[in-house]
């Protein structure tokens, strides 16, 4: 298929066979990680930055395996430490990045329209968005998908619950468009001071019982609650808050019999997941974690094709 | 594209494997430290036709294995799209073992290049032979084929076409001129 | 001083438009004259021949933000002036949440000084309500008016203490200056970014919901009712908020407001089509489309008193930014006209012309101090503040050509139809983009 992409801001302008054609490629990408030499020259010679102004290991770690075995050249660049301390600007920074001559910036930010911004100001350089403030995060939208498809042979009709805090989470709008464009039943709980004014937009149901939302679903995915939002009395405590939406082996019974448990990870055990249920058979937590670094694999080569 | 000449049909293709099969056996002697490896995509239905004729002459095991070598070609700065990555599966360990890379076409060896490349980062085999089907000349590379079904002088203007059932609906081998 | 002479031209003398072509004579800075017939023509004498373009009483904005004294980087007295003067407007209202704040009669003083001097726009201060802006003393209201304050405004924030907007309403009452509120909740609206509902919803940015703007405009006309006292709501952008306002009206309550250029033609879906561009950052925030439409209708409805820039400069490193961390505000001042002209026309002139004219002229001059009424208003032996509005002029937008030092606008490379082509201020050619000069 002509591959359109040279950048990745958010899912919403990805077709659903320009995702299956980049898990079909992350599929034979994960099979570079079972070798004794996991490395491929196909990224020779590219200088891939990843610029990270929010700390994030596992994003961070997981563009970096998938650009090295991919073999090309990586400059981690963070903000602790850096010019960016010194009060230098984001644009001046990817300007210096590019003069130097990055072929790609992978970029995290806790600002809302970062990586758009940085797409508009970079004249070459394509630009991999690796979560802008509580806007987007399509990567890991497309590593919940690649790993859901691992299961699944088609995610068309299937239902999937997202519990847990929607309206400050990158994670839940990347994966609502995603799921959405597979031909998913998107389904969403938890508290109300959690929840977007608007659904419409994704084609999502909210449920206010989580019992509702999860009961025949095919997939449970559990969302990331930061104690700062208790503390902004979003809900009046975490232990309350595991109680009415956690996601214990009483909820999941609800769901479909071998339904998936994902969570993007890292998982507060007892605030928004037990430990019997993201420990359990039906976890694919790790799973997930794998999958990232061949779905940033097949992103990385589909997108870095030559001549630009 | 348009069609010049059919150089091979299913008969003359079939009888080609056959002598291939033969003389990759010869050399081998048999197959047991040896197996086939096709390059993805053709090459690998080649591959497989040589282990099916080679059982039918020696009654072996005859181990097949798929390579793809898209991620280790040369070209890939100057494509505009990336090209398909295709899975690699070989069963077994290749280090010590004969690996005869089987092939459609033997053009410039860029492709045999990323081949050797990419098998090399499986493990040390003990020997890598090549098998083509077709050499049609006009090597960029010192790289010379061990087993060549037939030998075609052609101009580089034209493109030889290997066609297999599995894939096109018909064996055959035919010469296409580029399009202006 | 010369003499001038405007022929052929359409007028709308503030209250209507006038039957006709007239001829407009000009001496000693007031209109002279206004015949059917031309007049016999001396010499020493401009003759302009406007044939096709309507003569306006000079536009007046009351609501722009001059960032002098203090941050003369985003814009200064003299750039504002110059830029209001070649947007179409001959008097602006500064805003005074400067740096320090317009809260003393000095400031006051320096704010009509400077702008007296810029060879643009007449430049009316507005004081702020509460000592350094703070919200909690009040300032020197009546020495503030004394030098020439125009209106009492916390803008930037609501006057944070509702106590001391009781007490100002009352203090302030026997002034003649109107307090300008900025409508806002700002517990409710604390760390809002965009819009509260889809816009929020999609981008991940916090919401500033129109409950904020509904809640302390609810606040204030309780205030106003109970103390009597004057209160003009600038910006309001919501359906809520105007309905508020159109019930307080009503009531016969002593409210007014204005509504902005770019709540009347831009709105929410913009922020994200844009790809998040820092230019769409603005508060109040750009709305949705049916608020849109809703303030659009308060102006066919009459509830609108004025339409007002909310000119906003910044410097590009202050707005070229990624949304979340750029400074809210749209610059207009040299577009806002044109583009409420061509958004007025795109609608199919939801109100007639005249209506629309007095939001810019006799509305906004009636708010002022009574010294002022006659700036919005054509007749013989008014000072001559005029605007010259071509309706069929098509324009487009080049922000690097402005004389405000703001570099970054919505409107940027649009084509717009209907512009102001001259202003005159007290006689003086301010600003002339036609050549209709005999």
């Amino acid at each position: 298929m002509e591959w359109k992409h040279k950048n990745l801001i958010d899912l919403d302008c990805w077709e659903k066979e320009e995702i299956l054609h980049l898990i079909d490629q992350a599929g034979n990408m994960e099979d570079l990680l079972n070798r004794p030499i996991k490395k491929v020259p196909a990224l020779r010679g590219k200088l891939i930055v990843n610029l990270f102004f929010e700390p994030s290991t596992r994003t961070r770690v997981s563009f970096e395996l998938a650009e090295k075995m991919l073999s090309a050249d990586v400059v981690n660049w963070s903000a602790s430490g850096s010019s960016t301390a010194k009060g230098e600007t984001l644009r001046d920074t990817a300007w210096t990045l590019e003069s130097m001559g990055a072929d790609a910036i992978v970029v995290r930010h806790g600002a809302v329209g970062a990586a758009s911004y940085l797409q508009r100001k970079l004249k070459h350089a394509a630009v991999f968005n690796a979560g802008d403030g509580a806007h987007a995060h399509p990567t890991q939208a497309l590593l919940d998908i690649y790993t859901a498809s691992k299961h699944y042979s088609s995610l068309e009709g299937l239902r999937i619950a997202i519990v847990g805090d929607i309206v400050h989470s990158r994670v839940a709008r990347s994966n609502m468009i995603g799921f959405r464009t597979m031909g998913c039943d998107v389904v969403v709980s938890g508290p109300k001071t959690l929840m977007p004014p608007e659904l419409d937009y994704y084609g999502v149901r909210y449920f206010k019982d989580p019992r509702e939302a999860v009961k025949g679903a095919n997939i449970v995915y559990l969302l990331r609650i930061q104690r700062e939002r208790q503390e902004q009395g979003l809900f009046p405590s975490l232990d309350e808050y595991f109680k009415l939406f956690g996601a214990d082996e009483e909820l999941i019974s609800l769901a479909e019999k071998d339904a998936l448990i994902m969570h993007p990870g890292p998982i507060n055990r007892r605030v928004e997941i037990d430990s019997l249920v993201a420990d359990g058979p039906q976890s694919v937590i790790l799973e997930q974690v794998r999958s990232g670094v061949a779905v940033r694999m097949a992103l990385l080569y589909l997108c870095l094709g030559g001549a630009r | 594209m348009k069609e010049k000449a059919k150089i091979m049909s299913d008969d003359e293709m079939e009888r080609v494997l056959k002598r291939l099969a033969l003389e990759i056996l010869e050399k081998n002697k048999g197959m047991s430290n040896s197996l086939l490896v096709g390059i993805q995509r053709r090459g690998n239905y080649l591959a497989n036709r040589l282990k099916q004729y080679m059982r039918e002459m020696e009654q072996e095991k005859v181990i097949t294995g798929v390579l793809d070598i898209t991620l280790y070609r040369d070209d890939l700065s100057l494509l505009h799209d990336q090209p398909v990555v295709h899975s690699t599966g070989i069963p077994v360990d290749i280090t010590g073992k004969n690996v005869i890379l089987v092939d459609d076409v033997l053009y410039t060896g860029r492709t045999v290049r990323a081949a050797l490349d990419a098998l090399m980062d499986l493990g040390r085999p003990s020997s890598v032979q090549l098998c083509v089907l077709i050499d049609r000349g006009h090597r960029e590379l010192p790289i010379h084929p061990d087993f060549v079904g037939k030998k075609i002088p052609t101009s580089k203007n034209e493109i030889v076409e290997v066609r297999v059932v599995e894939l096109d609906g018909v064996d055959e081998v035919v010469i296409c001129e580029r399009g202006e | 001083m010369e003499s001038i002479l405007l022929t052929n031209c359409k007028v709308y003398d503030g209250k209507e438009l006038l039957d006709g072509e007239k001829h407009i004579l000009i001496e000693d800075g007031k209109i002279a004259k206004i015949a059917a017939e031309k007049p016999s023509v001396s010499e020493n004498l401009k003759i302009y021949n406007l044939k096709g373009l309507i003569v306006c009483p000079g536009f007046i904005d009351i609501h722009a933000h001059l960032r002098d004294p203090g941050q003369e980087w985003r814009e200064d007295i003299l750039s504002g002036a110059r830029a209001a003067a070649r947007g179409g407007y001959t008097t602006i209202v500064a805003m005074p949440n400067t740096d320090p704040p317009v809260d003393n009669p000095f400031l006051v003083r320096y704010v009509i000084e400077k702008g007296r001097s810029s060879g643009g726009a007449r430049v009316l201060p507005a004081g702020t309500v509460s000592k350094n802006r703070e919200g909690c003393v009040m300032a020197e209201m009546g020495k503030m008016v004394e030098e020439g304050a125009v209106f009492f405004t916390d803008d930037g924030s609501p006057v944070k203490n509702s106590s001391l907007l009781q007490k100002a309403l009352l203090y302030s009452s026997h002034l003649d200056v109107r307090i300008m509120e900025h409508p806002e909740d700002n517990e409710l609206s604390k760390g809002g970014q965009v819009n509260y509902g889809w816009c929020s919803s999609i981008s991940g940015l916090k919401g500033n919901p129109p409950s904020s703007e509904v809640v302390d405009i609810k606040k204030c006309v309780a205030l106003a009712k109970e103390t009597g006292g004057a209160i003009h709501f600038t910006h309001v952008s919501t359906k809520e908020g105007i309905e508020e306002i159109k019930r307080a009206k009503s009531e016969g309550l002593p409210i007014t407001c204005d509504v902005t250029p770019h709540h009347l033609t831009l709105d929410e879906t913009m922020v994200v089509k844009s790809g998040f561009d820092a230019t769409y950052k603005v508060n109040p925030p750009l709305r949705n489309k049916e608020d849109v439409e809703a303030l659009w209708q308060a102006i066919a409805d009459g509830v609108v008193d004025a339409i007002a820039t909310d000119h906003a400069p910044y410097h590009m490193d202050e707005k070229d930014l990624p949304f979340q961390e750029a400074a809210f505000g749209i610059a207009s001042l040299e577009c806002a006209i044109a583009a409420v002209l061509n958004e007025w026309s795109s609608r199919g002139k939801i109100c007639p012309l005249e209506r629309l004219l007095s939001l810019w002229t006799s509305n906004p001059a009636g708010l002022l101090p009574r010294q002022w009424s006659d700036l919005g208003v054509i007749k013989e032996g008014a000072p001559a503040d005029l605007t010259v509005l071509d309706l069929d002029k098509n324009k487009q937008v080049k922000v690097e050509e402005w004389a405000s030092k703001a570099r970054l606008t919505p409107w940027e490379d649009a084509s717009l139809k209907g512009w102001p082509v001259m202003t005159f201020l007290e006689g003086k050619v301010l600003f002339c983009d036609t050549d209709r000069r005999c």
